[in-house]
């Protein structure tokens, strides 16, 4: 059969230092950085290396934590001050799952989806998570082995909590869907990666509509695990950390939040009369095969380029690139050299928001995704804040024999890359992420025009 | 202790019970069953003995846990079972 078109109908998530998408937007087109010191990483003291983070407070997005009686230190369960979740949902939530659930019911509601069609063998939910769980996890383990509490004072919902497709699980049992419930795990491409097998599922005929997306719930574990490896921001004020391309960065922000997508069969939607807010044209994933668990290979880009919009080229060509732009000294002038080997230097801008909220890890993809769709809507694009200064010489791989890319340096693309937020008519966007394992993953979407 | 002492104390942990509304905890009597009655998921059980083994200073054997009820009446005789073993003989 012809595959179908796929059509995003609502969006939704949770996002740093916003109290919900509208502000995220307005925000975002504002050039404001979403990244403050995290309370929670300086209490560690000289033990932390960073300690800036684009993260949400349990306050912020309406939750109290409620300490288990028999536990030290446990949560048995958060509370939602806004009564947005049902208690029984709640109860087999940690709290990445229920900011898939709140992200949820605003893609749902956005969507128009009926009752009945969100009840329907025909509806799906794919959403993944980096990791996350760790904070139940860590309070359990401790009481058992160093407390030494017997299993039961656990209570019967450890695992719902930290199972690896808890948020699909939890989203799936709020909204009572029948299709398909997984998820799919690639890292810090996760996010994308779940829109991307959610687009397939339409795609093939498989389902008529999923809710789809990336989660990374608060865990100190993953910003301490980032930490050691050195590969962290740190030196700068909050909301200077984050600075793709700039010469002088020297690492990641370690964020949290997280991305919901409602996609629908294109002519189901139509025919519903539904507001269609994008079109995915293309998803591609693929690996380097080098070898290497951690270095970015434009060759391995220039295949998800070529696998994305192959003899499409011209008729897919974007208007915008959303980057993957970690702020890593490596990764991102590779992925700068392979965006303008296959597209040339002119024609398109790019995109980089993790300058403005940091990386959310296996939520990235997914954020980044509703952003895209927000630049669509708003014909807006979102800068490279704090690409200051670039690079007037060619970096060090570039000088080697075998290098296959530019051998200009990374500030003759300045115009590329955006300080400021650009208006201008956007009708395509292409999507990049990737992942620790040498992932990659590409979307292509559109304006419905 | 009573038999109405041990459910008082009992009714404190069901008010504790996230899952269970607090209005059904009105007129509860030995008959009241928690999944039934009070629309406790199945699940939560472990965590009223729990909770049990906390408020009344006592510690269970797994046996009769595996065995237990889920009305209150259930839950009176484990908890007066090893109230009880722990009083000193008069």
């Amino acid at each position: 059969m012809n595959p179908r078109k796929v059509a995003v109908v609502g969006i939704g998530g949770i996002f740093p230092s916003c109290s919900n998408i509208d502000e995220f937007g307005s925000k975002m087109f504002a050039d404001k950085s979403l990244i403050r010191e995290w309370p929670e990483a300086m209490r560690h003291g000289k033990k932390m290396r960073s300690t800036v983070s684009g993260y949400t407070s349990l306050e912020e997005c309406g939750l109290e934590e409620v300490p288990s009686s028999l536990l030290v230190n446990y949560p048995e369960i958060f509370k939602d001050k806004f009564n947005r979740i049902p208690i029984e949902n709640l109860s087999t939530a940690d709290l990445g799952s229920i900011w898939a659930m709140l992200g949820t019911q605003d893609a749902i509601k956005m969507s128009g989806w009926t009752e009945k069609e969100v009840r329907s063998e025909h509806t799906g939910v794919v959403i993944g998570s980096g990791a996350g769980g760790k904070e139940v996890s860590r309070k359990s383990w401790h009481n058992f082995f160093e407390l030494e509490k017997k299993t039961r004072y656990l209570g019967s919902h450890n695992v719902d909590r930290v199972m690896v497709y808890r948020d699909a699980a939890n989203v799936s049992c709020l909204i009572q869907s029948k299709g398909v419930c997984e998820c799919i795990g690639s890292a810090c491409a996760t996010g994308l990666g779940n829109i991307g097998y959610a687009y397939r599922l339409i795609s093939f005929g498989l389902q008529d509509r999923i809710i789809a997306g990336g989660i990374e719930g608060t865990s100190m574990e993953s910003f301490i695990g980032f930490d050691a490896m050195q590969v962290l921001s740190r030196g700068f004020e909050p909301e200077k950390s984050s600075r793709p391309f700039d010469i002088d960065r020297n690492g990641f922000v370690c964020s949290f939040g997280a991305g919901i997508v409602a996609l629908e069969a294109y002519d189901i939607a139509k025919a519903r009369g539904a507001k269609i807010l994008a079109v995915i044209d293309n998803y591609f994933n693929n690996s380097d095969g080098s070898g290497d668990m951690f270095a970015p290979s434009i060759e391995g880009q220039q295949r998800l380029w070529n696998g994305l919009l192959g003899n499409n080229r011209d008729r897919l060509f974007p208007d915008v690139v959303k980057v993957h732009g970690t702020s890593t000294p490596l990764g991102d002038a590779i992925e700068l050299f392979s965006v303008v080997n296959y597209l040339g230097d002119n024609g398109y801008h790019i995109s980089a928001p993790k300058s403005q909220f940091g990386h959310m890890l296996g939520a990235a993809g997914a954020v980044e995704f509703v952003l895209a769709v927000l630049m669509l809507k708003e014909q807006k694009l979102s800068p490279c804040l704090n690409s200051d200064r670039l690079n007037e010489q060619p970096e060090t791989f570039q000088r080697e024999a075998d290098w296959p890319g530019t051998k200009e340096p990374v500030a003759a693309f300045r115009h590329l890359l955006p300080l400021q937020t650009v208006a201008k008519e956007i009708n395509r966007i292409v999507c990049l992420n990737y992942g620790f394992g040498s992932t990659n993953s590409a979307v292509a979407l559109s304006r419905d025009l | 202790m009573t038999r109405e002492e041990a459910k008082d104390k009992i009714v404190e942990i069901l008010k504790t019970v996230h899952t269970i509304n607090p209005e059904r905890l009105k007129n509860i009597t030995e008959k009241t069953d928690f999944i039934t009655d009070l629309g406790a998921p199945s699940t939560e059980l472990v965590n009223i003995v729990a909770k049990a083994e906390e408020k009344f200073s006592i510690e269970f054997e797994d046996d009769d846990i595996d065995d237990i009820g889920s009305t209150m009446g259930d839950t009176i005789d484990l908890v007066l079972k090893y109230v009880n073993k722990k009083q000193p003989a008069l």
